[in-house]
This record gives structure tokens, sequence and C-alpha cells, in this order.
């Protein structure tokens, strides 16, 4: 299964990617690569018989639901590349494009 | 060890050892950091606890109050985490001395520590060659004899693959055996924080510490910590499999001498072995290559200047800010694999890819099912196809180097213990042979281990 270079950009849109545009003929080459070699599963013929695998425990456990002292040794406010005021500053949202 | 001055003496010792070792590349933490961080855990460290003094280096994408947690990456660069992994929390009640944080391909997505944002961690016994990864910083800095004991992860074998490469000793944990908090996540359904030692005990009493119930993750089983076993007498009574699918005719030669010298000590040991199949073997990459990019390109979404670490800046709306700051900050690997993982997700190739992935998943744990349901103990394979390969040699295929891992990658798709342990040398390289216990019964596989190791030439040319 190999993608064309479009493919690569629609993807990177989606995953919110910057892509360089003098990488992309490697990158469009090397997940062509990546995509054929994991094909391979594809020739097994589909198993709904075995027990499906979900690793850890067999139930979710909750914890008790209490209000508890800041886990934290610092707030976001020293993690974070912008903070005021209790907000993260961001940029505005913009025009949110189509990737259709 | 129950001198303070002694734990003084230990940190002390252990900063000159890891300083010394700079060449490998292995520690990310600065020397005048780390000696500082050192002597003050030194003196808070608790002289009752069981691993007192000891000092344990810690992969740089397991968090840590003391040290920043760059995981590798440029897009943490400078982070500082504002809570610690409970498998850290746990070394340091027990007296253990955090050594700063090693080298690794970012946020663990690589085999060979090549794809690192800090640079290339070097093989102890060969700088031309590769440590293996992703937690090569940690094995190198143990083969080295910096520290006893470090702290890896695993996702798809990134703590038995160095740790073969590398000649120690490295244990994966049953998913759900150690708690993955404060672990940086990649593949949440397969990640597991591993140990390396020098020896079977060290690394088997670090596990034993880390192990145990934490209300902090909920896919922690609610157990005890593990129970180390004894140095048994001999293999009596164990039943251990070989599967034929680990040794194709393309098996390097010395790796195959290796593996049957440590067979045939094993049944000199009282172990009967018998050959053994898993049939869907040849498809455990593949599967991974899947599974594991698909939960990446959904962790790593969390990464996009906002909240944590720099922020490229210079955009003028949001989604450029994400797009810059993403495309920047992530290496060239961890964007191919968060590209792969986006489009075997996307509508029109998830069934083909990605549950297609998930019922092949479920027919590898099913082969383990199987073998262990026959009477079968513990399974021995070689840890990798060749020992440690040269630097750049598999940079420019990232599938040749996805095939390092072809003897590993099963155990984190079925959620199984594993563990290397050096069999042998090549031309001085390094060999580790694999053994796979069944879900939480690590004590059997580490008195296996403990057994072999006393009797197999790790040292002497296969």
């Amino acid at each position: 299964m190999s993608v064309t270079r479009e493919e690569v950009l629609k993807i990177a849109r989606l995953a919110e990617l910057d892509v360089d545009e003098d990488t992309l003929p490697v990158l469009t080459e090397q997940m062509s690569r990546i995509l054929e070699f994991v094909a391979q599963i594809g020739a097994v013929p589909a198993s709904e018989t075995a027990k499906p695998f979900v690793p850890g425990p067999d139930a979710v456990r909750f914890r008790p639901d209490e209000v508890r002292p800041w886990p934290l040794a610092f707030g976001p406010s020293e993690l974070a590349p912008a903070f005021r005021s209790g907000f993260f500053l961001v940029p505005k949202l913009g025009q949110f494009e189509e990737d259709g | 060890m129950s001198d303070p001055g002694e734990a003084l003496a230990s940190a002390k010792a252990a900063a000159d050892r890891i300083i010394r070792a700079k060449r490998l590349n292995a520690c990310l933490t600065p020397p005048k950091e780390l000696r500082q961080s050192l002597t003050k855990q030194a003196q808070a460290a608790h002289p009752s606890g069981v691993l007192y003094g000891m000092p344990v280096a810690i992969k740089d994408n397991i968090c840590t109050l003391e040290f920043t947690t760059t995981c590798g990456s440029k897009i943490l660069e400078g982070y500082r985490s504002p809570y610690e992994a409970t498998a850290v929390a746990k070394l340091k009640a027990a007296g253990a001395l955090i050594t700063g944080k090693t080298n690794c391909d970012e946020f663990g997505m690589g085999s060979s520590t090549e794809h690192s944002a800090y640079g290339r961690a070097l093989h102890p016994f060969d700088k031309t060659r590769v440590p293996g990864g992703s937690s090569g910083g940690s094995a190198a800095l143990v083969a080295a004899g910096a520290v006893p004991a470090g702290l890896g992860s695993e996702t798809g074998g990134s703590v038995r693959q160095p740790a073969s490469f590398c000649g120690i000793v490295g244990i994966k944990p049953t998913y759900g055996r150690v708690s993955r908090y404060g672990l940086v996540a990649f593949g949440s359904s397969l990640d597991q924080i591993g140990v390396f030692g020098r020896s079977v005990h060290d690394a088997a009493r670090v596990l034993s510490v880390i192990s145990g119930r934490d209300p902090k993750d909920s896919t922690c089983e609610a157990r005890d910590s593990l129970r180390l076993p004894t140095v048994p007498e001999s293999l009596q009574g164990f039943v251990i499999g070989v599967p034929k699918e680990y040794f194709p005719p393309d098996l390097a030669p010395a790796v195959r001498r290796a593996c049957d010298r440590a067979i045939r000590l094993l049944k000199e040991l009282g172990a009967a072995v018998r050959e053994v199949s898993l049939p869907h073997t040849q498809y455990a990459v593949p599967t991974y290559y899947i599974i594991a990019p698909a939960e990446a390109s959904s962790n790593l979404a969390r990464y996009d200047g906002a909240r944590y670490g720099p922020r490229f800046n210079g955009a003028l709306d949001m989604r450029a800010l994400y797009r810059s700051t993403r495309g920047e900050g992530f290496g060239p690997e961890v964007r191919r694999r968060i590209l792969v993982g986006t489009y075997v997700l996307s509508s029109g190739y998830y069934d083909a890819y990605y549950r297609r992935a998930q019922q092949m998943r479920a027919l590898i744990a099913q082969d383990f099912r199987n073998v262990f349901d026959r009477g079968v103990d513990l399974l021995f394979t070689p840890t990798t196809p060749t020992p440690a390969f040269k630097a750049g040699e598999k940079l420019a295929d990232p599938v040749a180097m996805y095939l390092s891992d072809i003897f590993v990658v099963t155990a984190n798709l079925a959620g199984l213990p594993a563990m290397s342990l050096p069999i042998g040398r090549v031309k001085g390289l390094p060999i580790g042979g694999q053994l796979i216990g069944q879900a939480f019964l690590e004590d059997e596989m580490i008195e296996a281990a403990y057994a072999l190791e006393r009797v197999v030439p790790a040292a002497g040319d296969a």
C-alpha cells in the first residue's frame, strides 16, 4: 500500500504536524514502505474466534471521589510557555479549515 | 549499608563514574546538577531501606522531581515534571539514589538510541556501534559499571534489546505488575517500566521494590510486590519450551551457537526442554507497528505548545501554533510514527489496519496461552537476531530497524513478563538469551535466570 505526496500532506494536517517540503519525498517513500510492510497481516484470514486480548485488570477500578490537596509540586504557571491569571495564553483560534 | 556516611560516599563515587563515562552520551543530567542532587539525596535517604545507598539511573521518559524529563525530545526541552513516577517514589522510599536521567530514543521510539534530540548514545564496548534502544542510555551506564542498576521502559522490547546488546540483565515485568504513573505515555496498552542490572539479583531486587499496587494507575494490578525467589540448586521440574519460529535460518550463527549452548545448560540443570510452536510470530512486528503508532498518535497529541515545554512561536492562530510546535519539536522517527498512526486510524483504513492488528494481537496472545496450557512453564529464545549493529546502519530504512525487535515485541503484545540475560559473546560483543514467563509468574522466570546465570559462560565466545 503506497501513499502519495498529497495523502501524506492530508494525514499531516489531521495530525496537526507541519511537514517540511524538502523532507516530503523521503517521508512519502518511507511511509509507503512501512505501510506495505504492515499490510502483510491482511494476508492472514480474519479471525473473530480468538479471545480478545485486553491487557491489565479485568475491570477498571476507580479511586474514591474525594477532594484532596493539590498533588503537584508546583503549578502550571511554571510549566506553560505562557500563563497568566490562571489561564494558558494561546493565539486566537483562527479560521477552522476544511481538511476534506 | 546503613551509615549515612556510606550513602554519601556511594553517591559521590556514582557521580564520579557517571561523569567519567561521559563519552557514552548516556546521561543527560549536567555533572554539577547531578553532584548537588546526589549529595542532597544521600543526606535524605532512608537508612533502613532495602536499597539504601544504591545508585539507580532513570530513563528520561520517567518523571522525576530532581531532574528534567525530556523524553529525549526537543519538544520537552527543559521540562520539569510537577510530580514523580510511582516507581521513582518507591525507589527513593527504599533508600536508592536517583543518579540522573538517561538518554533514550525520543519518546521511546527507536531501537538504537540514535533518535534522541540530544545526540546518539554509544555502545560501551565499541563506540562505532549502538547500545540498542530505546532505553540505550540506562543500559550503557549499567554495562559500563557506572551504576549497578537502572530503570528503562518497554513498549516493544526497549529494555531487553539494549540489555542484550550491552551484555547485562534486563527485565520487562507483566503488564500491570509495575505502576505506569509518571511514565510518559507512548503506547498505553503496551508500556511498562522495566529494570536493568549487572546481575539477575540486582535487577530482580529493584523490580521487587518498584512492583505492586498503585491507586494512581488503574491498569496496575492490585497485587503485592514481587517476592524474590531464592537461587535454586537445579531446574528439576521446570518445563522450558523453545519456539521454533525464533530460530530462523538467517539467525546470526554466533547467536544460534550461544542459544544452543544455553539450552544444553538448561537441560544439564535438570529442566525438561521441548520444541514448541508460536505460529503467528512472523506477524508480531507488523502488528506492533500498527498498534504502537496508533496509540502514540493519540498520546502525543498533548504536545502542542500550549501547556508543556517550549513553544515555537510566530504562529498567527491556534492551529498554526500546534503545527509549527509539533513540526519543529518532534524528530523524524516520532513524526513518521504519528503519521502512520494517524493513517491507520483514519476513516477507510481503520478496519484494514487497526482492527485487523487487534485481531492479530489476540492470536499472538492465544499462541502463548496454548503453549503454557500444555504444561510449559517458560520459553527460551534469542533476544535479538544479531549482536549490536553499527551506528547509522539502519537509520535510512525504518523497517530494517523495526525488524531488530522481532523476538521481543511478542511479549509486549501478549502482556507477558520476559527478560534478557547475557549468554556469550562474539568478537567481544555480547549476546543475550531471552526467557518469557507466564503472566505474574516473574518469580519462576527469575529463578531459572538465577540458575542459568551461574553456569553460562557469559563472557566467553560462542
